[in-house]
C-alpha cells in the first residue's frame, strides 16, 4: 500500500481479491502512477471496467466513480456516457483481452471509427483464466489450456500479419501502444501519453497469471517462472529477436489529430442548435 | 394544442422531445426506422444527440451511457432488435438506470414478416433478461395519441422507479398515420394528464438502500459522487459482492418497489362489465380496436359482451380479471401469449379462448361469428392446425 493507493483508491477494494503472484497489479499500478503523474484528481477520471480478472478485480477501486459493464460493451457504455460527460472529465478503461478482442471488437472498433476519448488498456492474460484458462485471441501458438488441450494451433490476433493493432490503426485509432506488464516506468511513460489524447488510445498489456495460464502451460505456478517466460518473449520495437512475441513500445501516435465523437457531436449540435433558434426549421 | 395527421412514430418522436429526452442511439429497422429518422432530425435542433449504433446491442449500451451520464435517453426497434437489448436491459435493470424502449411488434419468429403488425414479445417483453429477480414495466399503447402519451408516462415512471421502461407497440401504431394532438400549454399538457420528472442525481454514498421505496435518485457518473455501477450483486454502496444476504436485498428492491407501487402506473379500459357479460373479450394494442368496434355491435345486437383492454401490461393487472365469464384472449400470434396470463388470472370455473391471428388484423364479422359460437357453446373454429385448447 503506497501514496498512490491512499491518494486514488478505495481500502476497501485494496488489496485487491487477484490471486497471489498475478500480474494485473502490475498495470493497475502502472496506470494509477501515470494518472498521478499527469496531473488529474479523482474527479477528473471515470473509470469503466468489465467482465474477467481484468474487470472484476479493478472494478470500483477507483476512489471516483468507477463502472463495470456488461461483457464487451463497454466501448459502447462509454460511447453514450462520453456524450453525457462534460468534456474536461476523462474515460479510463481496464478490460481483458476477452473483452476487447473477442466479444467486444466490434463496438472497439466502432469506438475507434469514431475516436472516442477512452485511454483502453487492454490487461491481456493471454486467455480466458477467470473462467479457469481457456485460450483466447491472444494465446500464444503451441499453448496448452483447458480447452486448447493439444497445443494452440488457431492463429491469434498478435501474429505477424493479423496483429490486433495493425487493425485498430487501420480502423483509425489515434494512440496505440503494446507493453509486457514488467515494463515498469516504460510502461507508465507510455501510459501517460495514452491519456493526453483527447481521442481514443489503446495499451495492450501483457501479464501473467501464475494460478491458470502458468500451471497449464508451464507447468508451474511459481511466479518467477511466468514472469520471466513473458519478459524473456518481449523486446522493445527495433530489438526484436526471433522468438519475440511481444514487441513493446507506442506503435502509432497521432494524439489529437482529428476530432474527437463527443466534441465533433456537441460542435454538430451546436450549429444546428444555432441555426435552428435563428432560422427556425420544419 | 397542435393537431396533426401523422405516425405513431412522429408522436413518439415528438413526446420524448416534450420529456426532456436529449440522447437517442439507434439501428435502423422495419417499424421502428422513421423514430430514429425524426429523433436525428429533431434532437439537435433542441440541443440533443442521436447516435447510430452498430447493432442494436450497442444501441441500447450506448443509451443506456447517456442516461448514466445523466442524461434522459430512449432507444427503440422491434423483434430481431429487442432480443439484442436483452443483455443491456438486463443491465440497465441491475444498475437501475431510468431509460426508455420503444418496440414496435412484427411478425416472427427472426425477421418474420418485417412490415405488418404482430404481438410476439408479450412475455420477452416481462422477462426481457436472464437471470430472473427483477420486475418490468411495460405499456401498451393501441393508437398513435396514446403512443404519445404512454411515451411521456414512461420517461416520468423511468425516472420515479429508476429502471427501463418499455412502450410495447405494434407496426400499425408506429406506421400508421392518424390524428394526433399535441398540448402546447401546460394547462394543454395537464389536461392531457402527462406527467414530466426531472433527472436527479444520487449523492451517495448509498447508492442501492434494501427498501421498495421509489423515488431514490439514480446513479449519475460524472457528478464528483464515487458513483458505483457494476453488472454484479451490489452491496449497498455498489461494491461487487457474492452473497445470498446481498442478493436478497438487490431482488427485493428490483421486485417490489415495482410491484408494491402499481397503483401509481395501473392503466387499463373497460367496457360493459357492469352487467356480468357472459363472454369478456381481452385484448391490447391494435387489435384491441377491431375487438371495441366488434364488442360495440355486439351489444346493439343483444349480447352480453365486454371488454377489458390492458394498457400497463406488466406487471400483470390481475385484479382485472375478477368476474365469472367466457373469457377470449385475441391476439396477434398464433401461439397464444397474453391468453396464458387471462388463464392463470381469471376465476378458475371461467372458460378461457383464444384467437390468434398475425400479420393481419382480426375482421369484426370474423369477430361476432367467434362470440355466436361461444355464446353457442360451440368450439371456436379452428383453421386445421390450431386442434389446442389454444
Amino acid at each position: 500500500m503506497d501514496y498512490l493507493s491512499t491518494k486514488y483508491l478505495r481500502s476497501r477494494k485494496i488489496p485487491s481479491t487477484a490471486c497471489s503472484g498475478c500480474g494485473l497489479g502490475q498495470c493497475h499500478k502502472a496506470l494509477v502512477k501515470a494518472i498521478d503523474e499527469v496531473g488529474f484528481g479523482i474527479n477528473d477520471i471515470i473509470w469503466g471496467t468489465s467482465i474477467g480478472c481484468a474487470g472484476r478485480q479493478t472494478y470500483a477501486t477507483w476512489k471516483g466513480d468507477s463502472f463495470a459493464g456488461t461483457h464487451g460493451r463497454v466501448y459502447a457504455i462509454a460511447r453514450g456516457l462520453r456524450l453525457a460527460l462534460p468534456p474536461e472529465k476523462k474515460l479510463v478503461l481496464s478490460v481483458g483481452d476477452g473483452d476487447a478482442f473477442g466479444i467486444g471488437f466490434n463496438h472497439l472498433l466502432h469506438a475507434v471509427r469514431t475516436n472516442t476519448q477512452m485511454t483502453v488498456m487492454v490487461c491481456d492474460n493471454l486467455g480466458y483464466q477467470s473462467t479457469g484458462g481457456q485460450y483466447g485471441w491472444t494465446t500464444p501458438e503451441g499453448v496448452v489450456t483447458d480447452s486448447s488441450p493439444y497445443g494452440m494451433f488457431e492463429p491469434n490476433w498478435v501474429q505477424s500479419g493479423r496483429d490486433v493493432l495493425a487493425i485498430l490503426r487501420e480502423a483509425g485509432a489515434t494512440f496505440l501502444a503494446r507493453h509486457v506488464s514488467m515494463d515498469g516506468a516504460v510502461l507508465v511513460g507510455t501510459l501517460k501519453k495514452a491519456l493526453q489524447n483527447n481521442g481514443f488510445s489503446l495499451v495492450h498489456v501483457v501479464y501473467p497469471c501464475t494460478t491458470n495460464f502458468a500451471n497449464t502451460a508451464l507447468g508451474t505456478r511459481k511466479p518467477v517462472t511466468i514472469f520471466k517466460w513473458i519478459k524473456d518473449r518481449s523486446a522493445p520495437l527495433g530489438k526484436e529477436k526471433e522468438d519475440t512475441l511481444w514487441r513493446t513500445g507506442v506503435y502509432h501516435d497521432a494524439s489529437n489529430s482529428r476530432p474527437e465523437f463527443s466534441q465533433l457531436m456537441r460542435e454538430k449540435v451546436a450549429e444546428i442548435h444555432g441555426r435552428h433558434e435563428r432560422e427556425g426549421t420544419d | 394544442m397542435k393537431r396533426y395527421l401523422e405516425t405513431g412514430n412522429f408522436a413518439v418522436a415528438q413526446a420524448a422531445i416534450m420529456a426532456g429526452c436529449r440522447a437517442f442511439a439507434g439501428y435502423p429497422i422495419t417499424p421502428a426506422t422513421e423514430i430514429a429518422e425524426s429523433m436525428s432530425r429533431l434532437l439537435p435542433r433542441v440541443g440533443g444527440y442521436y447516435v447510430q449504433a452498430e447493432d442494436e446491442t450497442a444501441a441500447m449500451h450506448m443509451a443506456i451511457g447517456a442516461a448514466l451520464g445523466g442524461m434522459k435517453a430512449m432507444t427503440a426497434t422491434s423483434g430481431p432488435g429487442f432480443i439484442l437489448y436483452a443483455d443491456p436491459y438486463g443491465w440497465a435493470i441491475g444498475c437501475e438506470i431510468p431509460l426508455v424502449v420503444l418496440n414496435s411488434q412484427r411478425v416472427g419468429p427472426v425477421s418474420g414478416i418485417t412490415g405488418a403488425p404482430g404481438q410476439g414479445e408479450f412475455y420477452l417483453s416481462r422477462y426481457v433478461t436472464q437471470g430472473g429477480n427483477f420486475e418490468t414495466i411495460v405499456l401498451a399503447p393501441n393508437t398513435a395519441q396514446e403512443a404519445f402519451q404512454l411515451t411521456i408516462e414512461a420517461f416520468y415512471l423511468s425516472e420515479r422507479f429508476r429502471t427501463p421502461v418499455t412502450i410495447l407497440a405494434d407496426q400499425l401504431i408506429t406506421d400508421g398515420w392518424e390524428d394526433i394532438s399535441i398540448p402546447e400549454t401546460e394547462q394543454e399538457k395537464q389536461a392531457m394528464g402527462l406527467r414530466f420528472a426531472e433527472r436527479r442525481v444520487n449523492p451517495g454514498p448509498i447508492f442501492y438502500p434494501p427498501t421498495d421505496e421509489i423515488d431514490i435518485p439514480p446513479v449519475v457518473m460524472g457528478k464528483n459522487t464515487g458513483a458505483l455501477c457494476s453488472d454484479w450483486t451490489p452491496t449497498e454502496e455498489g461494491y461487487d459482492i457474492e452473497t445470498v444476504e446481498a442478493q436478497h436485498k438487490h431482488a427485493y428492491r428490483l421486485i417490489y418497489k415495482i410491484r408494491n407501487h402499481r397503483d401509481i402506473f395501473s392503466r387499463y379500459e373497460t367496457l360493459f362489465l357492469d352487467d356480468n357479460p357472459d363472454i369478456i373479450v381481452v385484448a391490447y394494442g391494435t387489435p384491441s380496436r377491431v375487438v371495441k368496434t366488434a364488442v360495440k355491435q355486439a351489444r346493439q345486437l343483444g349480447k352480453k359482451i365486454g371488454m377489458i383492454r390492458p394498457i400497463t401490461l406488466w406487471p400483470f393487472p390481475d385484479e382485472l380479471f375478477q368476474k365469472k365469464a367466457i373469457y377470449l384472449t385475441v391476439e396477434l400470434n398464433y401461439d397464444g401469449q397474453m391468453v396464458r396470463e387471462v388463464r392463470r388470472t381469471v376465476p378458475c370455473e371461467s372458460a378461457v379462448h383464444f384467437l390468434g391471428k398475425c400479420g393481419e388484423l382480426p375482421t369484426v364479422a370474423e369477430l361476432q361469428e367467434t362470440f355466436d359460437r361461444l355464446l353457442e357453446g360451440k368450439p371456436l373454429e379452428r383453421r386445421g392446425w390450431e386442434t389446442e385448447a389454444w
